[in-house]
């Protein structure tokens, strides 16, 4: 359990920080072309809690999928679950494409970042969480 | 892995995901969506789209398949399901984020939330019923 509780902080911390380098300073220009679709930045910054909860969630259920099936099998299980988990993202990413008018470069830049983001945080949980032996 | 379970897990989910998204989303949650008509593509415009929502669907039926075949390969219809809602509860802190950056209102979040949940449960639990990895021979 501490190790997880370990492993859950190390992740929000990196996601936190990650979402915040990548989507809110180097793709701040791109996210802007397309500013009908987003929130006024004072808005945003009224429900910036939400943006942490919902990236503590995320680090929480990254954590929880991995001690419920990887564990034990270190870094490369973490990032393999990251890249699954990213792809499940950027299928969803499909079908808001289809919906809504984002531009599609909007779109790519954001699972180049995703990936990265679900990689790292796959080494992450991989190198800190280790299952209870039962020896 | 046992490729011939694994094609017919993911048609299902896919089969599943798909028209569920449809009643879902497209459907029993149109009006909501409505209510910001400004984040949502036109009618024609959206269904000259509409290969990428099927892509969508595709990819996302094939991975959930996937992860269960990596993650629970002897698990059954409730470890489906467990693994369902905890890619669902992924996608609801996707839905937090989006919700803090786009307008949507509190029921388009609330619907999206509740329906990743019964779609992903659903899906796992399909996934976990009919998956089963191939038993190893015995000599």
């Amino acid at each position: 359990m501490k190790r997880f509780v370990i492993a859950f902080i190390a992740a929000f911390i990196f996601i936190f920080f990650w979402g915040w380098l990548y989507n809110g300073v180097l793709l701040k220009d791109v996210f802007a072309q397309a500013q009908s679709l987003f929130r006024p930045r004072e808005e945003i910054m009224g429900l910036f809690h939400w943006i942490a909860i919902g990236q503590a969630g995320l680090a929480l259920s990254f954590v929880m999928i991995y001690a419920s099936g990887f564990a034990g099998g270190g870094i490369a299980a973490g990032v393999r679950l990251g890249i699954m988990l990213e792809i499940l993202a950027v299928s969803a990413r499909c079908t808001i494409y289809a919906t809504q008018p984002f531009p599609a470069k909007l779109l790519v830049l954001v699972s180049i970042g995703g990936f990265i983001e679900m990689i790292v945080t796959g080494v992450i949980v991989g190198a800190i969480y280790k299952p209870k032996s039962n020896a | 892995m046992n490729w011939k379970k694994f094609f017919i897990a993911f048609i299902a989910a896919f089969v599943f995901i798909f028209v569920f998204g449809f009643l879902w989303y497209g459907k029993f949650m149109h009006d909501i969506h409505n209510e910001v008509p400004v984040l949502w593509r036109t009618e024609a415009d959206f269904g000259s789209h509409l290969p990428w929502l099927v892509l969508g669907h595709v990819v996302m039926a094939f991975f959930l398949t996937m992860l269960y075949a990596c993650f629970v390969p002897t698990g059954g219809a409730a470890a489906g399901a467990k693994l369902g809602i905890l890619v669902a509860l992924v996608y609801a802190g996707a839905d937090l984020i989006t919700f803090a950056v786009q307008p949507l209102t509190t029921k388009i979040l609330c619907g999206w939330i509740v329906g990743d949940l019964i779609q992903f449960a659903i899906a796992g639990a399909m996934i976990g019923a009919i998956y089963k990895p191939r038993s190893p021979t015995t000599t």
